[in-house]
């Protein structure tokens, strides 16, 4: 009875796969995760992506402009996004995402932590560009 | 009440029987009653989202509480999704699209995704049904499908185009479209499901109740498949949600990276 019900629990297939707007895959690197911390210099919310930039220092003290790719708007605001009132100018976040394949300061947001210690999904998860 | 609905209901108590404590919570969700048009038909009107972009677009609390709401309802999952039945030559264009990572995807250049891929996207859909016809307004690409349903057969004038042509009838309670004239621009579900212009689609569209239309889709593709390519997927009610704009191509970088990429394949190509 308890594994039925397990099972009938867990079960709800989708068949379907999905991908973001474009392919994950060819643009980015599901093999380099990273978790970046930065200043919120601007913010492009538009589509078919949300963009932001952040100005990251390292150890030397060298500051860097890395650019971030997210969901569209409309998937941004049902999950609790509201534009030019989430993400600011000026405000220090932490970025988890992944690198792209190519350009060496582009990343897919996948969740920002704002300085308060709230997390919001920012882009999907990484995907494999199909089976 | 057909055989169909008779086996339908059967499996419900059945299930709902051997799972008492996942069903209590959503009984009264699930009992909610199909609603029903002038003509007496099911009213399929509403805003909907696929269940495999529910994680997408709501998040995996969602995805919990749909899991739960299909056990109080008795509603059996969708079968796991077939291969698509590829014939050997088109099996190797779905390859050569895999092992690019998709950086060939249509919608990738926001072109109109086709039939059946348009309703799996994380955005949602609103059918308004009317007398004679359905109007499906996609907030995907700000795509839209007038269906006739009042016994009219395709235009003899189709040019091919990335949804089709689409004409409806009733079969039962379950809505039966019949779609053909599509281009060969599209991807059909996932990376590289290619197919030609003599792809014909069958959707049916089945209320079983009052959140959820069962949506069953068969692909016919005489120059890629050999035999009808099926799958199944829950549409899920959204109370209260609304169909947004969407213009896709507005900032779309997508295009200069890919022609970056395209470049130097070996820096997304498999090995």
């Amino acid at each position: 009875m308890t594994v039925i019900r397990a099972l009938a629990c867990g079960l709800l297939l989708s068949t379907v796969s999905l991908a973001a707007h474009h392919s994950f895959a060819a643009q980015y690197d599901a093999d380099k995760p990273i978790t970046i911390s930065g200043t919120v210099v601007r913010v492009e919310w538009t589509n078919p992506h949300m963009h932001f930039y952040l100005d990251v220092k390292d150890e030397r003290g060298t500051v860097t402009q890395w650019a971030f790719e997210g969901y569209p708007p409309n998937m941004l605001v049902r999950q609790g996004w509201k534009r030019e009132v989430t993400l600011k100018p000026g405000t220090a976040v932490t970025v988890a995402g992944w690198r792209a394949r190519i350009e060496p300061n582009l990343v897919a947001a996948r969740e920002v932590t704002f300085p308060d210690g709230r997390k919001l999904t920012a882009g999907p998860p990484a995907g494999t560009g199909g089976q | 009440m057909n055989n169909h609905h008779t086996i339908r209901l059967t499996a419900a108590l059945l299930i709902a029987a051997a799972l008492p404590l996942c069903a209590i919570a959503q009984s009264n969700a699930a009992a909610k009653q199909v609603p029903r048009a002038a003509d007496g038909k099911p009213d399929l009107s509403g805003v909907w989202i696929a269940t495999g972009a529910l994680r997408l677009m709501a998040g995996e609390a969602e995805l919990a509480a749909a899991r739960q709401f299909d056990i109080a309802a008795g509603r059996a999952p969708a079968p796991p999704a077939e291969p698509p039945p590829y014939t050997p030559e088109a099996d190797k264009r779905r390859q050569y699209y895999l092992d690019r990572r998709g950086i060939d995807d249509p919608m990738a250049r926001c072109l109109i995704s086709g039939v059946p891929r348009i309703s799996f996207r994380p955005l949602p859909f609103q059918i308004v049904q009317m007398p004679g016809q359905m109007i499906f307004l996609y907030e995907t690409h700000h795509a839209f499908r007038i269906i006739p349903t009042d016994g009219r057969a395709h235009p003899d004038d189709i040019e091919p185009s990335y949804l089709g042509d689409s004409v409806a009838r009733w079969d039962g309670d379950t809505l039966v479209v019949d779609v053909t004239g599509f281009n060969d621009k599209t991807w059909l579900i996932g990376v590289g499901t290619v197919h030609s212009e003599k792809l014909r689609v069958t959707e049916r569209y089945d209320r079983d109740t009052y959140s959820t239309i069962r949506y069953q889709v068969t692909m016919e593709d005489p120059e890629v498949f050999t035999k009808p390519w099926r799958t199944e997927e829950t549409f899920r009610l959204r109370p209260g949600e609304r169909i947004r704009e969407y213009e896709c191509i507005e900032n779309n970088e997508d295009l200069l990276r890919i022609e970056r990429l395209l470049q130097n394949e070996s820096v997304f190509k498999r090995p």
